[in-house]
């Protein structure tokens, strides 16, 4: 149980924002970022379901307005999201983030969220219970809900857009 | 134009302000010759609901109150409509949703 006086992780301070993680988390990030970009370089859309949340299509059911969005929109899309996970490998061990570093942080958290989420076909009820005979699953959905709390925390940080 | 008009309806039609056009031409939509098209937000598993209220927030500056209330529609009715306009702004506002991992799609608004 957290002690009522511990300081939130991350918090404002000024323009910029303090963040107070244990080591062990920012290993964790850093981790999962190479991990993030990895799987980026490797994988898409049409060979991994986690890859395909990420880029969905823009229209229900008109295949080729679809091929012409993913035309349009994916590089520019990858590229965000590439440059998002620079960030947070190059400041994953920082003590303090500007609010762009911040919000990179953010992305990969939530982008994150949606490869392992929709690896584990995680619903709103989803609990750690669920997987209690699949220890790998088990430790996937620890990481995913680090991974909330990260977004959670840095949500709870940001002032109101 | 009263296309224009059914489609901030459609956007707004929680918050009880939609305008009523009176004297409407029942064949108009056929002499339309560009409809404006809308964007949806699904709802999804993964995203938090205070994550998905905070992207309509930064994306199309809604306040908070707005941006919960589109929240909740996609939360409960399982989608809302969170913006609409050309092709063209469509497009790029899907992109944006995409950006941030909100599984979005757009469609005109016939």
């Amino acid at each position: 149980v957290a002690r009522s006086d511990d300081p939130e992780p991350i918090r404002r301070q000024g323009d910029r924002f303090a963040v107070t993680l244990p080591d062990e988390a920012r290993e964790a990030l850093r981790r999962l970022a190479v991990q993030y970009r990895d799987l980026l370089r490797e994988e898409d859309p049409s060979t991994d379901p986690g890859v395909a949340r990420l880029f969905p299509p823009a229209h229900e059911d008109d295949l080729l307005a679809n091929l012409e969005y993913e035309r349009v929109a994916h590089d520019g899309l990858l590229a965000g999201r590439l440059r998002n996970i620079e960030t947070l490998e190059r400041t994953a061990g920082a003590d303090s983030l500007s609010e762009d570093e911040l919000l990179a942080w953010m992305a990969v958290a939530n982008d994150l969220r949606l490869v392992l989420g929709t690896r584990l076909e995680v619903t709103e009820e989803t609990t750690a219970r669920d997987f209690a005979k699949d220890p790998e699953g088990r430790e996937t959905f620890e990481l995913y809900r680090f991974l909330s709390a990260l977004v959670g925390v840095i949500l709870e940080a940001l002032p109101q857009p | 134009m009263s296309d224009q008009v059914r489609v901030v309806e459609g956007a707004t039609r929680s918050m009880k302000v939609a305008p009523v056009e009176v004297g409407r031409p029942v064949d108009e939509e056929v002499h339309e010759p560009d409809f404006p098209w809308i964007v949806i937000v699904w709802n999804d598993p993964i995203n938090l609901m205070v994550y998905v209220t905070w992207v309509l927030q930064k994306l199309f500056g809604y306040p908070r109150e707005k941006a919960e209330r589109l929240m909740w529609d996609v939360h409960t009715k399982g989608k809302a409509v969170v913006s609409s306009g050309p092709k063209e702004k469509a497009e790029s506002d899907v992109a944006r949703l995409h950006a941030y991992g909100l599984w979005a799609t757009m469609q005109q608004d016939r």
